[in-house]
């Protein structure tokens, strides 16, 4: 998503109807128009033509419950990650590169350790007779396990954990493109560090945090294993429901209809978040 | 020269021989899939020099878009007998050629026109005997939090199992189950929904037991059985156990379709049946595999205890499948 402001950009440099744009337009046509189409016409003809399907999912209030609650669990996702990733972002930004690309390199490194053994790991940590909870009443600082899986909060702590790289890395961008003498300055002006913190740096970084932020929120949006694994039924996502459909119902026409109508949401809310960032900035996140 | 090009052109027409005595066999994966290539695909593989590919977990949405796209590649699936029914109304198997699988012996509740019994088990009642206060003897215990405190655990789908449950803990007779009393069993699951962690696959039933994560829960015998097989210390209830079955099926326009019949002969035969038994704890749907049987083993199974045992009725979830289905989410998700 964020890669298609960014095409914009540089494609705004070729002449119009240039053909250095073809491969990338046939590529995307192939692997993006074609299947949404697809997607959009079983929508409206399966089993038969009409608008059954659209019908039958607005008029259930499970399916509404559940792209609520998709929404619900994507943004609280979003907002903890950018709060946990901004404090590593900085330091990689003002460590020396040689201890950066370290801590870099080990940040990458959990993304490429199979998904689901990690979120079988949280599970093995976050149940009731896990890791955390045993500890913590071992200690005495609880005596009843705290529900830390099955439910939002053990969602949100295995997606924040699985997106933080998603975040941290344009996050390091800005921050690294930040002049650190615009801090000095503010020092010297008698800014205290929160303020500092709040008046320049914040601002400053705010492509970085929008860029990632809406990478991250979008990709929340389709997640499957994690919350269908270290979540409750109650906070069912909508990947989780379409598969459902389509693999043991075998009602594809409404499948394909909840997942148009996700599409749809997530392209609409990234054109409102291209209009108030603006496209420049966002892609000079990246 | 010439020799090495008749070798190698030798070489391709072998391959492409071996090729035509090929077929893929998909089920769940699991133990239960590696004993049904040990009891079935392997000696059939031996007596009939057809290959037998292994591919998987089922997916019925895949099943369902091979036929519609006229490209099978699975030949003989592993599935729920409910979905099969539906599916054989809606046009995706291919009829059983009974002149190649002997129905002599078969359990006439495990098959039909279009499919034949794989295995049938029961749903029981487990508990990890370190993390349950005393000693559960009925669904009814499960719905009741005073005496049963700590998380209980059941299939998390909608499928024939936990609506049976609750209403026969809500005190309904096992003969007045059919037709399901939708709004009565959603009103006792309610009373215990919080209290419930769902498993959505046979693995991860095992773990929440084994761990003590939930002190008791509805599982699958044969995941019980390997579960006791490992030295967890598990209790178990047969009271009331509810039979299911998974059944055999060929898909539409399969590609190895003769290979296929006779793959199934080789696996309802009573050797065959016998031989998944013993290695997985399910039952045999051919009722003459029990004469092969070790004694020990046939005391562990289903049949041992039908005392009490209720069939669910496959053929009511098939017609209503997608309305149960739709209640069951909105239930769920709330």
């Amino acid at each position: 998503m964020t890669g298609n402001a960014f095409r914009r950009q540089s494609i705004a440099g070729l002449p119009a109807g240039s053909a250095g744009g073809l491969p990338a337009l046939t590529l995307v046509g192939l692997f993006f128009i074609v299947p949404v189409v697809a997607l959009l016409l079983r929508s409206v003809t399966d089993p038969e033509p009409g608008l059954q399907n659209y019908a039958a999912l607005f008029g259930s209030g499970t399916y509404v419950r559940v792209f609520l609650n998709t929404f619900l669990v994507a943004a609280v996702v979003t907002a903890v990650t950018i709060v946990v990733a901004f404090p590593v972002a900085w330091m990689l930004a003002i460590m020396p590169p040689a201890l950066g690309s370290i801590v870099f390199g080990i940040i990458i490194l959990s993304m490429w350790t199979n998904l689901l053994t990690r979120t079988y790991a949280w599970m093995v940590l976050l149940q009731r007779t896990g890791v955390i909870n045993r500890a913590l009443m071992g200690l005495g600082v609880i005596h009843e396990p705290l529900p830390l899986i099955n439910n939002l909060t053990g969602v949100t702590i295995g997606m924040v954990y699985i997106m933080l790289p998603f975040m941290i890395l344009p996050l390091v961008g800005t921050l690294r493109a930040i002049d650190p003498m615009t801090l000095r300055a503010a020092a010297l002006c008698g800014a205290s560090p929160f303020q500092a913190f709040r008046r320049i740096l914040l601002p400053l970084s705010l492509p970085g945090i929008a860029a990632g932020g809406l990478m991250v929120f979008v990709m929340s949006l389709g997640y499957f294993v994690t919350p269908a694994l270290l979540g409750g039924t109650s906070n069912m996502m909508l990947a989780e429901m379409i598969a459902q459909t389509v693999q043991s119902l075998l009602n594809w026409g409404l499948g394909s209809a909840a997942a148009f109508v996700l599409l749809i949401v997530t392209m609409a809310l990234y054109a409102i978040q291209l209009r108030m960032v603006g496209a420049r900035r966002l892609g000079g996140g990246l | 020269m010439k020799l090495i090009l008749a070798g190698v052109l030798a070489g391709l027409l072998s391959a492409t021989a071996a090729k035509a005595d090929e077929m893929v066999f998909t089920s769940w994966g699991g133990t239960t899939q590696e004993a049904q290539t040990k009891s079935w695909a392997e000696p059939f593989a031996a007596s009939s020099g057809i290959k037998v590919l292994q591919d998987g977990p089922t997916d019925y949405g895949k099943l369902k878009a091979m036929v519609d796209a006229k490209n099978v590649t699975w030949d003989v699936v592993d599935v729920e007998m409910d979905f099969a029914i539906k599916a054989a109304k809606d046009g995706l198997l291919e009829p059983i050629d009974f002149t190649v699988v002997p129905k002599d012996g078969l359990d006439p509740r495990f098959s039909n026109e279009q499919a034949v019994g794989s295995f049938y088990y029961s749903f029981v009642l487990a508990w990890n005997k370190g993390a349950v206060s005393g000693e559960p003897a009925s669904w009814a215990d499960m719905f009741d939090t005073k005496k049963f405190p700590g998380k209980r655990t059941f299939y998390k789908w909608s499928a024939p199992g936990v609506i049976e449950i609750a209403l026969l803990a809500d005190g309904v007779p096992a003969d007045k189950l059919y037709p399901l009393d939708l709004d009565r069993a959603f009103k006792k699951l309610d009373t215990i929904k919080s209290d419930i962690v769902w498993w959505g696959g046979g693995a991860e039933s095992q773990q929440l037991i084994a761990s003590g994560e939930a002190v008791f829960g509805q599982l699958w015998n044969g995941r019980v059985f390997a579960l006791e097989k490992d030295g967890a210390d598990v209790g178990v209830s047969w009271n009331q156990n509810l039979t299911a079955a998974d059944v055999l099926v060929v898909p539409k326009g399969a590609k190895n379709k003769d290979s296929a019949m006779k793959f199934l002969a080789a696996a309802t035969s009573p050797t065959g049946q016998a031989k998944f038994a013993e290695a997985s704890g399910y039952a045999p749907i051919n009722t003459k595999a029990k004469a092969e049987m070790a004694a020990d083993v046939v005391k562990g199974l289903p049949d041992a205890h039908v005392d009490g045992q209720i069939n669910l009725d496959m053929n009511y979830w098939a017609e209503h499948r997608d309305e149960i289905a739709t209640r069951w989410y909105a239930w769920q998700t709330k």
